[in-house]
């Protein structure tokens, strides 16, 4: 604390060792101070030595590039979902992009991983545009889930058919209803486009009885 | 993990895993064990995404998981093994030099697919192999069985550990993660399995390749159907044995180097003999007797007793210590050191390193504060017989390097730096770990490049691609000369160089590669070793 203010007047570029032990002599010329951090790419002094070439470079260069290849190929890279771009085109359809849901391409073990990762293993989707028209019987022992998977794969063919898709949904409908058992009586009974209890035919007038007239009939 | 580290992780894990994968990895690595639900949130990866990833890092050896407290299961990725993926073709090509090209096949089927069991395993080769015979031959299962047990008596494969099924698992609701272990005796342990077949061949025609397909989806459902002998026991390979293999012989190519042929057969003779009987990481292996070493000695070797005494001697003399003396009796016994010779070899690269970088006077002044241990400023002008400014120069350069460290003796209790003495030291533990930072640093820099290389030239690449497509399909139907020079002459003459260059960069990047991590092996397995003993 005492140098603090004499320190710069006096002994300036004073330093805490004796600059003899390591070896800087009095008056010696010391490099520029480094104003700048070191370039990116300094030059090179020494060549460096060159590479090891022989049967046993060339193979192993030649495996570490097959291995590579490989890879890509495997089931194992996994490809990120490519973005869906602004508008369907039509050459969507013929292009394979990658796993439609996110199911897995491979087997793995399930019994050797933990419980949480597994993933519903996607079951083979048959193709179903032209199948569904004729399925008209009554389906009532259909299971929900059979109905559930179908419903998913007409998600997923939601872009490609819109016509197609109404009357599937009109069959849907259908099949619900036939499988809830509503029977609206008042729609169908008749086949009109009348609601039935909204039609009073009058069987009830003037059926009710005349006993005990005290009020006048008009 | 430093930096340095991570980065190369996150470069292997993309390339050969995507960038899905990647990003879990790198995040796994950085942050250390993790459950599901916390890598979904810190990474914002929709949760199959993550699930995707973990089952192909898992099924790859490179995570681990563990059951904690209340079922909560954590994932944790180990560093040091993704970096393992930069050393796969060593791998291959020293199982192809061992065992042929049976044994290459095995271990890179085993090295891509993380873990598969032995039947998986045979299936593939074979039909690997059946294609690259000639027509009208097979290749038998029965062979690559041969092959892959011998594999396994020499520990090359080990077997992973087993899915442990609780006694009492009614009672209880299985756990959220199985348990797995492994016996010791288990481990190389080959079921018995009659593996009866040949290899298909793979038809190369389109019609053959599209009845096969359709043919085979009905067939799929049955071939599950169908148990699998060898179910539940997987195999890996032993990365392990692998480096104690490079390890052996780099120690048996420096003895040559040092001193002559007889004497590196008789180390590797030595070697041979304590493979199994000495684990991976012990610092000394088993005493051998001298008249044990005589009897294993190669057949085609005729040394006398004599003689093989008198070269012993000189190795055990020799000041690099690979060999050493432990006792007199059975004609003397030797060990070999692999402390010591681990750490000659961590030595040996870092003056070549200094020699490289710096010239071959800053190598002399290396070599000379290692072997002197601690010299003033004065003394190393004097011993080296260099011109003190020079020296003075040559000795702050590798200083600012971290090559070499000033050590501090003070002569009185206040330090006070007129009155210490500075010494130059060398400090090989530390300047090895300081280099192999570098190397890391190195490869990562060296893939960068290449991956900006290819991508410069992807248009290029892709045009070169297509062109040999349409070139082979239009000779598969028969053209004639003039129709393919047409063809080849799409890609322009300036193309074809460009390509040229392209090639040869990459070539030349991709060899660094190999180069570099020679030099990280020798590295950490010197470490490692000196870890270990301290």
């Amino acid at each position: 604390m005492a140098n603090r203010g004499g320190g710069r007047g006096r002994g300036r570029g004073q330093l805490t060792f004796n600059m003899e032990a390591v070896g800087i002599g009095k008056g010696d010329a010391l490099p520029p101070p480094t104003l700048q951090p070191s370039p990116l790419f300094p030059p090179l002094e020494f060549r460096p030595v060159p590479l090891p070439s022989g049967e046993e470079g060339e193979y192993v260069l030649a495996l570490k590039q097959e291995l590579r290849g490989a890879m890509r190929q495997l089931p194992y890279f996994i490809r990120p979902a490519i973005p869906k771009k602004d508008v369907e085109r039509y050459s969507d359809k013929y292009q394979t992009s990658g796993p439609i849901d996110s199911a897995i391409d491979w087997n793995p073990d399930w019994r050797r991983l933990p419980r949480e990762l597994k993933i519903r293993v996607r079951k083979l989707q048959k193709e179903r545009t032209t199948i569904l028209l004729p399925k008209r019987p009554p389906k009532a022992t259909e299971d929900k889930e059979e109905t559930i998977q179908k419903l998913e794969t007409l998600e997923k063919k939601e872009e490609e058919v819109t016509s197609e898709e109404e009357e599937e949904k009109e069959e849907e409908e259908e099949k619900e209803e036939e499988e809830e058992e509503e029977y609206d009586e008042e729609e169908h009974e008749e086949e009109t486009d009348y609601i039935m209890s909204y039609f009073d035919n009058g069987e009830d007038f003037g059926g009710d009885s005349d006993d005990n007239m005290d009020e006048a009939i008009y | 993990m430093t930096q340095a580290e991570i980065k190369l992780c996150s470069l292997m894990l993309q390339e050969h895993f995507g960038e899905i994968v990647e990003k879990i990895g790198v995040h796994l690595i950085r942050t250390g064990s993790q459950p599901l639900r916390v890598i979904v949130h810190d990474t914002g990866t929709s949760l199959d995404q993550v699930k995707k990833a973990l089952c192909v890092l898992i099924q790859h050896n490179l995570v681990i998981y563990q059951v904690h407290k209340r079922g909560v299961v954590e994932y944790e990725a180990h560093c040091s093994r993704v970096l393992r993926m930069l050393r796969y073709p060593r791998y291959i090509y020293t199982t192809k030099a061992l065992y042929g090209d049976t044994g290459e096949l095995i271990v890179e089927e085993l090295l891509l697919n993380g873990k598969m069991t032995m039947s998986a395993v045979v299936k593939k080769v074979a039909d690997r192999l059946t294609e690259t015979v000639e027509d009208g031959k097979t290749m038998d299962y029965a062979e690559v069985s041969n092959t892959f047990m011998q594999l396994a008596d020499t520990r090359f494969v080990q077997r992973c550990p087993m899915v442990h099924a609780p006694e009492n698992s009614d009672t209880q609701p299985p756990p959220p993660a199985p348990n797995l272990v492994i016996n010791e005796k288990d481990m190389y342990l080959v079921p018995k399995l009659s593996l009866i077949g040949k290899g298909k061949r793979r038809r190369s025609s389109d019609e053959d390749a599209a009845g096969e397909p359709a043919a085979k989806r009905p067939k799929h459902p049955t071939d599950n159907k169908e148990p699998i002998p060898d179910d539940g026991i997987y195999w890996q390979a032993n990365l392990d044995r692998f480096h104690q293999h490079f390890r052996d012989q780099t120690i048996v190519s420096a003895v040559a180097n040092r001193m002559d042929q007889t004497s590196s057969e008789i180390v590797r003779a030595m070697l041979r003999m304590s493979e199994v009987t000495t684990s991976s990481d012990a610092p000394f292996t088993q005493p051998l007797s001298s008249n044990e070493i005589f009897r294993s000695l190669p057949v085609g070797y005729n040394i006398s007793k004599q003689v093989l005494d008198q070269y012993l001697t000189l190795l055990a003399d020799d000041p690099l210590e690979f060999v050493g003396k432990s006792g007199d009796s059975g004609g003397g016994m030797y060990v070999i050191n692999f402390c010591k010779a681990l750490a000659s070899l961590a030595t040996a690269t870092l003056e070549s390193v200094i020699q490289e970088r710096f010239g071959s006077r800053c190598a002399r002044i290396f070599r000379l504060v290692l072997q002197k241990k601690h010299l003033e400023q004065k003394q190393v002008e004097d011993f080296a017989m260099i011109p003190a400014k020079e020296a003075k120069d040559m000795l702050y350069k590798m200083l600012s390097e971290n090559f070499i460290s000033l050590q501090e003796i003070p002569k009185t209790p206040d330090h006070a730096p007129s009155r210490t003495f500075y010494l130059y030291t060398v400090n090989v533990l530390s300047a090895a770990r300081m280099l192999l930072h570098r190397c890391y640093k190195s490869v990562t820099n060296l893939i960068e490049r290449r991956q900006f290389e290819t991508k410069e030239n992807k248009r290029l690449l892709e045009k070169s691609q297509r062109v040999e497509a349409i070139i082979a399909s239009v000779q598969a139907t028969g053209a004639e000369e003039a129709q393919l020079q047409e063809i080849e002459e799409m890609i322009t003459a300036p193309e074809r160089q460009q390509l040229e260059t392209l090639k040869r960069n990459v070539n030349k990047l991709d060899a660094s590669e190999i180069q570099v991590d020679e030099t990280i092996f020798l590295l950490e397995s010197y470490i490692e070793s000196t870890m270990k003993r301290q």
